[in-house]
């Protein structure tokens, strides 16, 4: 064992040697996969953070489309879809029985404005906005505060006009809730003063409410809902959603948002996958420089390869040695690119990073575990480059004769 | 002993097969000195080749201490060689980022068997006249202090045969005189088989058997 560790020493040490033996080409090498880990670092953090920041940035700017009971009113705002508080109701199995191709998510709401809530003292009216945890994705974005936690079924979140602070109870219709989150500003006042529970807490109030009102607001009926918003997929367009949708539901109203958000979106996660490709053609096209130089190399070491081969080396050991001395390369390249890739990040950051966040638009960098897993998995990219790269040279040195390879043929 | 039964050559040329060596049959017993002797392009580097396991024979077998060494499978052949077979060959064959000390020790390492290798290498450097230069590296000696290294090297293993392919072709004749006389020392001190590859007649005058290649076939 301590002698077969010995012979990976040496190989190792040979391995290295043979690297300082060229230092200009060596240096070149390096530099050239340094370049690329360099730019694939800044790139996947800057990308991942960017999608991190879409994410939150675009799931703020509400839904694609938004689907209604045909006589409903509706709220449209340049960013968010709100229906207004009515009677009308559409069943809850809407789009589960005939769902439309092209909608990634869609998640119900049922809103109750009502002035017996208790809340305040002279029949303050408030909506009551019921929505599924689990489905939205329209509501929690805007949370800036909450509990640690998932929300349960006795918390609510309050609109931003709402000074009741986190924890404190609030008693809606009897039953006393918990202050759970709180959302940020969102200009549209039906969330600014709006409560927000779970649809499962607002139909539990329903006796409550209906010995309080004398009647049973269509919406907290368990099979019906004030509407659906709703996310397209990606690729899918907003008139075709619309017109299958329109098309097996006459009784709905259908609509649409900012449709140019929606391209933005849709284009913006096109363009990240097509960056991920070009990162990947990269380090392949690195990968195929390092088997054209490990070649050369092979060729212009054969007979020391072949001594190698006659003294003793096995086949494994030529192939080691020569794909150790390429992944040391590589792997050097990775740290300094994974290096100089933390510097550009900084650049980055004291330059577009500061005025995006100066004009208000939220950039939010990836934590550092994450960071430090995007340095590591370009650290092993650039070893495996190396290690591929000179696979095929190594193999085909590794079968040929000591002989032929000492005497330098072919 | 050696043995070669059969052996030929074939070369693959663009104006087709050359046949380099032709049914060579040929004994050399246990720790005797044969020179294999020819003009050059007469076979005899592919002879020795074929006979150190280097290059696989178009046809024949070789045996070397009752080894076929070409039934052998090629990792196998290549420990077979580390553990029997000590070659010097007529350039100089170091390691040039390795120092004198660990290019001796190189086969053995290899091997997997570095216990007490480095101390093996030191002692025979030492038997070699080069106890001066353990931590030289080859750019820093002389050529006779290289080819010294190289025949430590070749010793290390303790090998039954030891090959010599033209080992002092490029020395001056003081130097030639000395790598001879370590080869033969190391011959008849450690009762290795020698077999060295030379047109100096000179030279394999002072050898027990002569074999004389000519087209690639052993002169009768």
């Amino acid at each position: 064992m301590a002698d077969a560790s010995g012979a990976r020493l040496l190989l190792a040490r040979l391995a290295l040697q043979n690297l300082g033996r060229r230092r200009i080409r060596t240096g070149l090498l390096v530099a050239a996969v340094a370049l690329s880990s360099a730019i694939a670092f800044a790139g996947a953090v800057i990308m991942r953070s960017i999608e991190s920041s879409m994410s939150v940035g675009f799931s703020r700017l509400g839904a694609d489309l938004m689907v209604v009971p045909l006589d409903a009113l509706t709220h449209l705002t340049a960013a968010l879809l709100v229906v207004e508080p009515s009677d009308s109701t559409l069943p809850a199995d809407l789009l589960a029985t005939g769902k439309a191709p092209g909608i990634a998510r869609a998640a119900p709401q049922r809103v109750l404005r009502t002035d017996r809530s208790g809340i305040g003292t002279h029949g303050e009216s408030v909506d009551l906005i019921g929505f599924d945890p689990l489905d939205d994705f329209t509501v929690q974005p805007w949370i800036t505060e909450r509990l640690p936690g998932a929300m349960g079924p006795r918390d609510v979140i309050v609109g931003s006009a709402r000074t009741a602070r986190l924890g404190t109870e609030l008693v809606l219709f009897g039953t006393p809730f918990r202050v759970y989150g709180k959302l940020s500003a969102t200009g549209v006042g039906t969330h600014e003063r709006g409560i927000f529970l779970s649809s499962n807490s607002l139909l539990a109030l329903a006796p409550a409410i209906q010995t309080q009102t004398g009647t049973l607001p269509p919406m907290l009926r368990p099979d019906r809902v004030s509407g659906f918003l709703l996310q397209l997929a990606p690729g899918a367009r907003e008139l075709q959603v619309r017109f299958a949708l329109l098309s097996h539901h006459p009784q709905i109203k259908v609509v649409a948002g900012g449709s140019l958000l929606t391209g933005i979106r849709q284009g913006l996660s096109a363009l990240l996958s097509g960056a991920v490709v070009l990162v990947a053609l990269m380090f392949g096209s690195t990968a195929v420089m390092v088997g054209v130089l490990f070649s050369a190399i092979v060729s212009e070491r054969r007979a020391e390869l072949g001594l190698l081969k006659a003294i003793g080396a096995r086949r494994g050991q030529i192939i080691g040695l020569t794909v150790l001395e390429a992944m040391m390369a590589t792997a050097a390249g990775g740290v300094f690119g994974v290096v100089a890739g933390a510097l550009l990040l900084r650049l980055f950051e004291r330059s577009l990073v500061f005025h995006l966040t100066q004009m208000g638009v939220p950039f939010l960098w990836l934590d550092r575990l994450d960071m430090a897993l995007s340095a590591g998995l370009c650290l092993v990219a650039a070893a495996l480059v190396g290690m591929v790269g000179a696979f095929i040279p190594s193999l085909r040195a590794s079968r040929r004769e000591p002989y032929d390879l000492v005497r330098g043929d072919g | 002993m050696l043995i070669c039964e059969g052996l030929s050559k074939t070369y693959d040329t663009d104006r087709g097969p050359v046949a380099a060596i032709r049914g060579v049959d040929l004994t050399v017993n246990a720790g005797r000195y044969a020179a294999i002797i020819g003009r050059s392009g007469s076979g005899k580097s592919s002879l020795m080749a074929m006979i150190g396991g280097l290059s696989r024979p178009s046809a024949g077998c070789v045996k070397v201490a009752g080894t076929d060494l070409w039934s052998l499978g090629a990792d196998a052949r290549a420990r077979f060689r580390a553990r029997n077979i000590g070659y010097v060959f007529q350039f100089a064959s170091l390691l040039p980022t390795l120092r004198a000390l660990d290019n001796v020790a190189l086969p053995l390492l290899l091997d997997g068997r570095g216990q007490g290798a480095r101390e093996r290498a030191a002692a025979l450097l030492e038997e070699m006249g080069l106890g001066a230069h353990l931590d030289a590296f080859p750019s820093e000696m002389s050529a006779g202090e290289q080819r010294r290294v190289v025949i430590a090297r070749a010793l290390v293993g303790d090998p039954v045969l030891l090959l010599a392919d033209e080992p002092t072709s490029d020395l001056d004749e003081e130097t030639e005189r000395e790598i001879m006389g370590l080869l033969e020392r190391a011959n008849r001190a450690r009762g290795t088989t020698l077999v060295l590859v030379t047109h100096n007649l000179a030279l394999a005058a002072q050898a027990e058997q002569v074999i004389q290649v000519a087209d690639g076939a052993v002169a009768p």
